[in-house]
C-alpha cells in the first residue's frame, strides 16, 4: 500500500534569463511511495528534488498535478498534511538563546501538543545535550536535533533533505542507523541525497530525477542490474554511482 | 494531549525569553537613549545659565520700563540694554543670543505695535522655546496696562510657574524615538533575520498559523517595549529630576498604541525587504525622516514652513506630541483628540498594510 501518491506533479518557475518565460523545475512527476519504506530521491543539483519535497510539505504551491499523503490531498488540505508529516530542511538553524529542551517544547506547542523533550532527545541520542544551545552542537548532532524536532508530532511520514551532506563518516553512519531505527517503528522516510552509498544502504526504493523529470525508479538492485555499464567500472560489481552517472551524464552541475 | 496555554502566548513567552537572554541586544536598545538623556541632562542643567537678550529701547517711558523689568525678573533671561548697532555686533559675535527692538510707537498704547526680534540663525532652535516666554511677558505687560480680568492671570501664572528645561522637552520625544526603534527592529529586522536563517521556513512546515505567529511577536514586543521605556523613564525621573505631569497610565496607553503602529510598519518592511541590507536601507528611509521631522529633538514649529504640514502627519509626530502633552502639560487623552485621531488612523493604515503584505509563503521563502 502506498502512503504517498504523486500524480503528474508540475512546478513552474520564471526563467532566470528571461522572466516572461517559465520552465518546469518539476516536470510531470508521478510516484508511489509504499508505506513503511525508506525512499530515496536522487539527482544532480537543480534536478528538482528539493522542489518536489517542498511541494509535498506544502511549502511551495503545486502548479500542476496532485499529491496525496495518507489519503489527504496536499493541494487542498495543506494544514492537515502539516499535522501528519515531519520535516528536516537543508538549512537547520533555530532561534538563538534557547536550549534544545526549550526548542523541542516550542515545536510541540506549534502542534498543540505537550511533548516530552527528554524522551525525544533520547531517541536521537542527545539526552546529555538537553541544556545546550543548537549553535554549540557538531554537524552530526545538529542533524539529529533537526530530526528530533521533526518527530514532535509523531509523523507518519518523515522528510529528510540531504541529511548527511557535510557530515564526517562517523556522524554519517550514526545518522543512518538512526534513520533505520525510526523506520523500524513503521515510519515512512523520504530522503534526498547525493551519496550513492547512502541510497544503496538505506533505501528500499529509489527515484532518480534530472532536469525536473523522473528518469528511473526501482529498487537499488534492479537499477544496478538494468543500468550499470558492462563491464562494470568498479572491478567486482556495478555500483549505484555508475548507474547514476550513466543516467545523468558526467557534465558538472552548478 | 492538548496543552492549555494558547499558542500565541507560548510564542510570546518564548520570544521574550530569547530577547531577555540576549545581553547585547538589551544593552544596545537602552544605550543610546540613556546616553542622550544623560548628555542632555547635563546640558539642561547648565542651561540654567540664562539666555542673553539685548534690548534696544527706542521708546523710553513707563511702558517699556515695565516690560524690561518683567523680562529681567524672568530667570530665563539676562537683559542688556544698548544701542542697536552695538547689540547687532554682539549678536553676530555670538555674545548675545537675540536682540529685541522696542519701536517708538510703543508709547502710544491704543494701537498694537510690532516688536522687532533679531536672532542668530544658528540658534534658531531655541527660538521655539523662547518665543512663548517672550509672548507671556508681553501679555503680562499688556494686562497690567489694561488691568484686565484676573481669570486670565491665573492661567498665565500657571504656565510660568514651570520653567521648562530642554530635557523636559526632550524626554517624551526620546521615549517616542525609542518606541519606534525597538518596535521596527523587533518586528521587521527580526523577520528578515528569521528568514535568512531559514527559521520562518521551518515554522511554516508546522501547522502554525501566520496570525498566531504575528500575535506572538506583537505581544512579546509590546511587553518588551513597555519594559524598556519604563526603564528609561525610571532613570529620567529618578536621576534627572524629570517630572511627568499627566497620568502614567495614559502615557503608557499612548506608548502601547504607538508600539502597535511601529510593529505593523516593521512587519510591512520585513515582508517587502528580502535581505538584511535592504531592510537596513528601507528601514532608514522610514526611520531617519521621522527622527528629524517629528519633533523629537526640537519642535516641529522650528522646521521650514513648507515641511511642517508633512512633518505634522508623520506617525512619530502624533505619538511624540501626545506623549509630550501628557508629560509636560498634564493633558489627558481626551484633551488631545487630534493626536489620538492621528494615532488611530495610522494604526488602521499600518495594520492593513502589514497584513496585506505578510504572506507566509512569500515571506518564508
Amino acid at each position: 500500500m502506498s502512503i504517498i501518491e504523486i500524480r503528474n506533479l508540475v512546478k513552474r518557475y520564471p526563467r532566470p534569463d528571461n522572466k516572461t518565460e517559465t520552465f518546469n523545475a518539476v516536470d510531470d512527476i508521478s510516484l508511489q511511495i509504499p508505506a513503511g519504506t525508506i525512499y530515496g530521491i536522487l539527482g544532480p543539483n537543480g534536478a528538482g528534488k528539493t522542489t518536489t519535497l517542498e511541494m509535498l510539505e506544502g511549502l511551495t504551491d503545486i502548479d500542476g498535478g496532485e499529491a496525496y499523503i495518507d489519503g489527504v490531498c496536499v493541494n487542498t488540505h495543506p494544514y492537515e498534511i502539516k499535522k501528519i508529516i515531519g520535516v528536516q530542511l537543508q538549512a537547520n538553524e533555530y532561534f538563538d538563546n534557547l536550549s534544545l529542551r526549550e526548542l523541542i517544547t516550542l515545536f510541540g506547542a506549534l502542534y498543540g501538543r505537550s511533548s516530552d523533550p527528554v524522551e525525544l532527545l533520547g531517541r536521537v541520542h542527545l539526552t546529555e545535550k538537553a541544556e545546550a544551545r543548537p549553535a554549540n552542537l557538531s554537524g552530526g548532532q545538529k542533524q539529529r536535533f533537526s530530526i528530533a524536532c521533526a518527530l514532535v508530532n509523531d509523523p507518519k511520514v518523515l522528510f529528510l533533505d540531504e541529511p548527511t551532506t557535510g557530515l564526517d563518516p562517523q556522524a554519517k553512519r550514526n545518522l543512518w542507523s538512526l534513520v533505520q531505527e525510526l523506520n523500524g517503528t513503521g515510519m515512512t522516510i523520504v530522503l534526498t541525497t547525493h551519496n550513492m552509498e547512502e541510497a544503496e544502504t538505506l533505501c528500499e526504493r529509489i527515484a532518480i530525477m534530472d532536469h525536473g523529470r523522473l528518469i528511473a525508479e526501482n529498487t537499488p538492485r534492479q537499477l544496478i542490474l538494468q543500468h550499470a555499464p558492462e563491464p562494470p567500472q568498479a572491478p567486482l560489481h556495478g555500483s549505484l554511482e555508475d548507474v547514476f552517472l550513466v543516467l545523468t551524464g558526467h557534465g558538472l552541475r552548478e | 494531549m492538548k496543552s492549555a496555554t494558547p499558542l500565541p502566548l507560548v510564542l510570546a513567552r518564548t520570544l521574550t525569553k530569547i530577547f531577555l537572554r540576549d545581553r547585547q541586544a538589551i544593552f544596545f536598545s537602552l544605550f543610546f537613549p540613556i546616553i542622550f538623556m544623560v548628555v542632555f541632562g547635563f546640558v539642561g542643567n547648565q542651561d540654567q545659565e540664562p539666555i542673553s537678550l539685548g534690548i534696544v529701547n527706542n521708546a523710553p517711558g513707563d511702558l517699556s520700563r515695565d516690560f524690561i523689568q518683567l523680562l529681567e525678573g524672568n530667570p530665563l533671561f539676562v537683559v542688556t540694554e544698548g544701542e542697536e548697532q552695538t547689540l547687532r555686533e554682539a549678536l553676530i559675535a555670538g555674545d548675545t543670543t537675540m536682540v529685541l527692538i522696542l519701536p517708538e510707537e510703543l508709547q502710544q498704547t491704543d494701537n498694537s505695535v510690532e516688536l522687532g526680534l533679531l536672532v542668530d540663525a544658528a540658534q534658531v532652535q531655541e527660538l521655539g522655546l523662547i518665543m512663548p516666554v517672550l509672548e507671556q511677558s508681553l501679555l503680562a505687560v499688556e494686562r497690567q496696562l489694561r488691568s484686565t480680568e484676573p481669570l486670565f492671570t491665573l492661567a498665565v501664572e500657571d504656565v510660568q510657574a514651570r520653567s521648562q528645561r530642554y530635557l523636559d522637552f526632550l524626554i517624551p520625544g526620546l521615549l517616542a524615538f525609542t518606541l519606534m526603534q525597538v518596535s521596527i527592529a523587533g518586528s521587521g529586522f527580526n523577520i528578515v533575520e528569521y528568514r535568512r536563517k531559514g527559521i520562518l521556513k521551518r515554522l511554516f512546515v508546522t501547522p502554525l498559523k501566520p496570525s498566531d505567529f504575528i500575535a506572538g511577536i506583537v505581544m512579546s514586543r509590546i511587553s518588551l517595549c513597555i519594559l524598556q521605556i519604563a526603564v528609561l523613564l525610571g532613570i529620567a525621573v529618578a536621576f534627572l529630576d524629570v517630572t511627568i505631569l499627566g497620568s502614567y497610565l495614559q502615557l503608557f496607553a499612548v506608548i502601547f498604541l504607538g508600539a502597535i503602529i511601529f510593529l505593523c510598519i516593521g512587519f510591512l518592511l520585513g515582508s517587502l525587504a528580502k535581505t538584511q541590507q535592504s531592510i537596513q536601507a528601507i528601514g532608514n528611509l522610514v526611520i531617519f525622516p521621522q527622527i528629524f521631522l517629528s519633533g523629537i529633538f526640537y519642535p516641529i514649529e522650528s522646521l521650514p514652513g513648507f515641511i511642517q504640514p508633512v512633518a505634522a502627519i508623520l506617525p512619530l509626530s502624533f505619538v511624540a506630541n501626545a506623549l509630550r502633552e501628557i508629560a509636560n502639560n498634564g493633558a489627558s487623552l481626551v484633551q488631545i483628540p487630534l493626536d489620538m485621531l492621528g494615532i488611530g488612523v495610522w494604526m488602521v493604515i499600518s495594520f492593513i498594510a502589514a497584513t496585506r503584505y505578510f504572506i507566509w509563503k512569500e515571506v518564508a521563502a
